[in-house]
């Protein structure tokens, strides 16, 4: 298993509660195929430093965890797909 | 003609003696003075140190970031951009 960190944009009008849950599912995918959460940190909303979709600011979340290459493929899609996030980034930290 | 106003001002420059050459300000790289062996690509308050007013990064020779260290912080920046976290241009 490989440490993975994950950060996301969500968008700015849904309530917070609803980025949480959105953050939760997430979370639940990892876990349903091996993954193990070890962190999530919730910054909140920010400023972006440039106009994203017509957008000026969203919600920015971290999760650090450890999960198989399949397992962070299918979190991939599910974050490209999801129609709450903005924009998602995952980076292996340490390369 | 009048000279008045429109002299070449010719600069002497001071030759330094080859006895002894102009020698390097020896710095060392802040990441590797801290001992910090990875850059983080979220601390933006960090990385905002590399760049310059208009957002460009700055060069090894400005930061005197040690080859490594420089590399992690460009794609640091390069990072923090796509996640709109830094800007790609500021306009000054």
């Amino acid at each position: 298993m490989r440490t993975y960190e994950l950060m996301t944009i969500h968008r700015p009008e849904l309530p917070e509660e609803q980025v949480r849950a959105h953050l939760k599912k997430m979370e639940e995918l990892l876990a349903g195929r091996g993954g193990v959460v070890k962190n999530t940190d919730f910054w909140g909303k920010r400023r972006f430093a440039y106009e994203i979709d017509h957008l000026s600011e969203g919600y920015y979340a971290v999760v650090t965890f450890e999960a198989e290459p399949p397992a962070v493929a299918e979190l991939d899609r599910a974050l490209a797909l999801a129609d709450e996030v903005v924009r998602h980034k995952i980076v292996r930290p340490g390369d | 003609m009048g000279r008045k106003g429109n002299t070449v001002k010719v600069k002497k420059r001071r030759r330094r003696p080859e006895s002894q050459p102009r020698r390097a300000k020896k710095r060392v790289c802040h990441f590797c003075r801290e001992g910090i062996t990875q850059v983080d690509w979220k601390d933006v308050t960090l990385l905002r140190k590399y760049m310059s007013d208009r957002a460009k990064i700055r060069a090894r020779r400005v930061t005197g970031n040690c080859p490594r260290h420089q590399r992690q912080v460009a794609t640091a920046i390069k990072n923090a951009r796509e996640m709109a976290l830094l800007p790609y241009v500021s306009v000054k």
